[in-house]
């Protein structure tokens, strides 16, 4: 027989994980998150920095009333984008770099020798950067709440929806940006240009005007989309729906481009040196 | 390193017979390659490549770097796609990537790949739930000899510790077959011992056991047959013994005379007496019996004594070496 007749190796769903299987994704998402945890420099980066800026913010007139939002308290913008920006940490950066760095120390390449399920690790790694992304997200509307009295969402279900399509979308366009990283050393800079730069044309310091030039040009990133998208279930102005499914599809786009990606790109073993 | 001492008594109830995977006829094969064919665009890797390992057999594949083993052994655990041939592990093809396959192999690989932030107990504990029917954790720290560090940090062990966590990583499943790449590469004598012990009890307990090495003393050691691969062929295939007929090769006989004496004094012998360095002669035979019967008559006859005498064959280094800067490809292929 030649290698030609052997079937594609290792395509598998979700849908093939037998039922035991989601005991072994419960014991890689306990071991990710020990990890993850331990290891207090990333821990403080991804958790810490969306709550410092949000203190910065709250204590530096971010409480006052904005123009550009129509009247509505800056801060109350702030806590959704900043728990936009945690969702984003954790899945994209956190997640890019973590997998750069795997993959260049070896380990994804031993995790592919070894029988543990390709859709169990993906599920893992998953589960472990919508942990965070949730953990983040409910720190920032408890300090939003109890320190600068943000007025929380009705609409949970949007917020919640919001959430995880930040996740997903982000998720898998971490994975595909890792694919695109050569090595350990590029990954921390590339990953955190890219990040930073679009967070800041996507409106997150300042809330943009509608139909403004920066405005235009950030919808095409997916950024803008999360950020706007959890921001809906906290414009509580009248008449204004909380359910941001414009964005919501944009995100949807961009992740299955992500996917498109990844699925293409996404190799087990380190690159050659 | 491996294994404190006694440990090997811990191995004792043997495997039950493997599962009938792999079973040709009578003679089961864990692993079978044939005419296993490679390349990188125009690099061919893998030329030709054809053997098959005996459950339970401890085998060597030795070659120099570039010359085709690395990539046969990414084939076998299904890094990679092969071009041509075929590859059978367990009865499996490792293209296919079955996960049943990989629940019943064990590989450690040369270069170390350790998670930092997690313990050596918790290492292991995550690729044992990889696995069916693991070794108990606290078992495989033994085994490997980290007891004293089992709740350690992997980032604060040495290089030397996160190497036998390694290895225990290889083990955690309680494979049938298991792959050590170069295992003892680094290590001091007293370890390199110590993961000898470990590839003899395992192998002791009826696991097939497949490492590439560049100590022949290693392969001599370990090794039940060796396969040694040169410019993506394989060379030469058989016990470390009779490699390259080393064991059949003629015997050299060397000695020095005492000053005074010259090579013309000794007797007429059956092969020309060669003058080496130090004033060492050499004599090479078929029929060292004979010589040496010639040679220590005429030296008891004449009083002379035969100084550093000794008879040699070939070492596995030098049949090694020979097979492997062979120039003429011609000749390989025929062997």
């Amino acid at each position: 027989m030649t290698a030609a007749s052997a079937p594609a190796a290792g395509r598998r769903s979700l849908a093939d994980l037998r039922r035991s299987d989601w005991r072994i994704v419960l014991t890689q998402l306990r071991y990710e998150q020990l990890a993850f945890w331990r290891n207090r420099f990333g821990a403080v980066f991804t958790i810490g920095f969306s709550v410092l800026f949000l203190v910065l913010l709250g204590s530096s007139g971010g409480t006052q009333r904005l123009q550009s939002l129509l009247g509505l308290r800056a801060i109350q913008y702030y806590t959704a984008g900043f728990a936009a920006y945690g969702v984003m940490s954790a899945c994209f950066n956190t997640l890019a770099i973590s997998l750069v760095n795997r993959r260049e120390m070896g380990l994804l390449k031993r995790l592919r020798i070894s029988p543990l399920p390709t859709p169990a690790l993906l599920a893992a790694i998953l589960g472990n950067a919508a942990v965070i992304a949730v953990a983040q997200v409910v720190v920032l509307l408890v300090i939003g709440r109890l320190a600068y009295h943000v007025e929380l969402p009705h609409a949970w279900g949007a917020l919640a929806v919001d959430v995880a399509a930040g996740v997903l979308c982000f998720t898998v366009l971490g994975v595909a940006v890792s694919t695109l990283i050569p090595n350990q050393e590029a990954a921390g800079p590339i990953v955190s240009i890219v990040y930073f730069v679009l967070l800041f044309l996507s409106g997150l310091w300042f809330p943009l005007e509608k139909g403004s030039a920066l405005a235009r040009i950030s919808a095409w990133f997916p950024v803008r989309h999360l950020i706007v998208a959890t921001f809906a279930p906290f414009d509580l102005r009248p008449g204004v729906s909380p359910w941001a499914w414009h964005d919501i599809f944009a995100m949807a786009v961009w992740g299955l481009a992500g996917l498109v990606v990844a699925l293409r790109r996404f190799r087990w073993e380190p690159s050659r040196r | 390193m491996l294994l404190l001492g006694g440990a090997p008594a811990r191995f004792a109830p043997a495997r039950p017979a493997a599962g009938p995977a792999g079973t040709i006829g009578a003679v089961a094969a864990a692993v079978e390659v044939d005419h296993l064919h490679k390349r990188y665009g125009p690099l061919e890797a893998v030329v030709d490549v054809s053997f098959a390992v005996e459950e339970g057999e401890v085998f060597a594949l030795l070659g120099p770097n570039g010359a085709g083993k690395t990539t046969t052994l990414e084939i076998l655990w299904g890094l990679r796609q092969r071009d041509g041939g075929s590859v059978r592990v367990l009865g499996h093809d490792p293209a296919r990537h079955e996960r049943a396959v990989r629940e019943r192999v064990g590989v450690v690989l040369q270069e170390l790949a350790l998670e930092p932030m997690l313990t050596v107990r918790e290492v292991l504990a995550r690729n044992a739930s990889f696995y069916p029917h693991p070794r108990p954790v606290d078992e495989v720290i033994e085994l490997v000899g980290l007891s004293e560090k089992a709740d350690a940090r992997v980032r604060s062990l040495s290089g030397g510790q996160q190497r036998r966590l390694d290895v225990g990583l290889g083990i955690v499943g309680d494979p049938e077959l298991v792959f050590l790449d170069e295992p003892t590469t680094g290590f001091d004598p007293s370890a390199r011992r110590g993961a000898w012990e470990l590839v003899r009890a395992l192998s002791g307990e009826g696991t097939t056991v497949i490492l590439t090495t560049h100590y022949m003393d290693e392969a001599e050691a370990l090794a039940d047959r060796v396969g040694v691969i040169a410019a993506g062929r394989i060379v030469a295939l058989s016990s470390p013994a009779t490699l390259g007929g080393r064991d059949t090769s003629e015997a050299h006989v060397r000695f020095r005379l005492p000053p005074g004496h010259d090579p013309s004094e000794l007797p007429s012998l059956p092969v020309p007496v060669r003058r080496l360095a130090g004033g060492v002669l050499e004599l090479a035979s078929n029929d060292e019996v004979h010589l040496l019967h010639v040679l220590t008559g005429w030296a008891e006859a004449t009083a002379t004594p035969l100084l550093g005498l000794t008879v040699e064959r070939m070492t596995l280094e030098d049949v090694y070496l020979r097979l492997t800067t062979d120039p003429a490809p011609a000749d390989r292929s025929a062997r």
